[in-house]
């Protein structure tokens, strides 16, 4: 692996140099417009996280014997719960879109003689995989193939 | 005609200890860009007022500046499009020289870094001889489409600005940086990808792009640099797996 390839890059200046003011970030750097989308993509991770320790709960449950896990079941129509899945459904459909939206423009150019379909073809394959898995696993989880 | 308030980032590196703001009102003609705003004050109102600005014709890249927060090409951003209040500011990520104006050294040493030029292994006879008939290494119409988009940078650093990876690691090689070494890459006349992606592969580079996508949003001239990040992501991993599969790196 190459090291640093530009270590001077925008580093502080030296000394005899024209003093410069750094780079000013407004402490509401936050709320900024240019990186409210990205800053939100990253927040949904918070759920993710949070969902996580719902499954070790869920699990934790089902080691504990079949009343454990009907309770913990039940309590997953409490109102609260409802509002967080909806709340992680709206989530995964914005990181899912988002995704969608800019997972064709990285594809290489080409790989030999093999060039890409177009974006929209692929932005389209995308799309009819995502509704097929969540229809094939929705259709497990309600015993419709098994 | 109306008046428009503007305010502006004054910074005197003899006087001042940080930025400050200064309000300017600026009768405003219909169809100005924000550029004919801060040119007026720097010709009308207030001498003192620094910026960099050339060619008026979103080529030269001199004039970008954040307005509104917003990382903009002055000379191709209407006035009209915002209110009666207009903030303008350096650009976000870069020092300070002189209030509208940004330290450029940082971003050329980075430019620098990913050599952006044509390399070539040795000149070949074939070359030479070509010389007298289609001229130095010809290319094809679909040679030079594979490109071209990421030849059509102007530096306006506008990518750099927007970048939320810039701010916070400022070492990052960043957009514009990246998007035209991806560019010499892609050149079929050039021969110097695995000295490039080498770069690539090394510390702050185009691994450290989480693909905000916020540069191609910004970007004036529709480079998409966030797409050539990400294209050069992929060329560095396979160039790099070649070297450990194939003999001799696949050469």
């Amino acid at each position: 692996m190459a090291g640093p390839s530009h270590s001077e890059s925008m580093a502080p200046p030296k000394p005899g140099r024209t003093r410069t003011a750094p780079p000013q970030m407004p402490s509401s750097w936050w709320g900024e417009k240019r990186i409210r989308t990205y800053l939100l993509f990253d927040a949904t991770g918070i759920l993710y996280f949070l969902i996580g320790f719902q499954a070790i709960r869920l699990t934790n449950a089902l080691a504990a014997g079949p009343a454990a896990w009907k309770a913990a079941i039940e309590s997953l129509s409490s109102p609260l719960y409802i509002a967080f899945h909806l709340l992680c459904l709206v989530s995964v459909v914005f990181v899912a879109v988002r995704f969608f939206r800019l997972f064709p423009k990285a594809q290489p150019p080409s790989i030999g003689p093999l060039k890409p379909p177009p974006r929209p073809v692929i932005h389209g394959m995308l799309y009819v995989v995502w509704i097929g898995i969540t229809f094939g696993l929705g259709g497990i989880l309600a015993g419709v193939f098994f | 005609m109306s008046e428009k308030t503007i305010v502006i980032t004054r910074f005197d590196p003899d006087r001042d200890e940080k930025p400050r703001k200064q309000e300017y009102t600026v009768p405003c003609e219909p169809n100005w860009k924000v550029l004919d705003a801060v040119n007026f004050i720097k010709d009308e109102i207030d001498a003192t007022v620094s910026h960099r600005w050339s060619c008026r014709m979103a080529v030269c890249g001199s004039c970008g500046m954040m307005v509104n927060g917003q990382p903009k090409l002055t000379c191709k951003t209407s006035l009209d499009d915002y209110g009666d209040h207009i903030e303008i500011e350096p650009l976000a990520n870069f020092p300070i020289v002189r209030d509208l104006v940004v330290d450029l050294d940082g971003f050329m040493d980075k430019f620098e870094a990913v050599k952006p030029w044509i390399i070539r292994a040795k000149e070949q006879a074939a070359d030479v001889e070509d010389l007298n008939g289609k001229g130095t290494y010809s290319q094809t119409t679909e040679q030079l489409s594979a490109f071209k988009q990421f030849s059509m940078c102007i530096n306006c650093m506008l990518c750099y600005s927007a970048c939320p990876v810039v701010a916070n690691e400022p070492e990052f090689l960043g957009p514009a940086a990246i998007a035209l070494g991806h560019r010499y890459n892609m050149d079929s006349r050039d021969e110097g990808k695995e000295e490039r992606n080498e770069i690539f592969r090394g510390e702050g580079t185009v691994f450290s792009c989480s693909y905000a996508n916020e540069c191609s949003e910004v970007c004036p001239k529709n480079v998409d640099p966030a797409a050539a990040v990400n294209q050069a992501k992929f060329e560095a991993v396979i160039d790099w797996a070649k070297g450990l599969v194939l003999p001799r790196g696949g050469a």
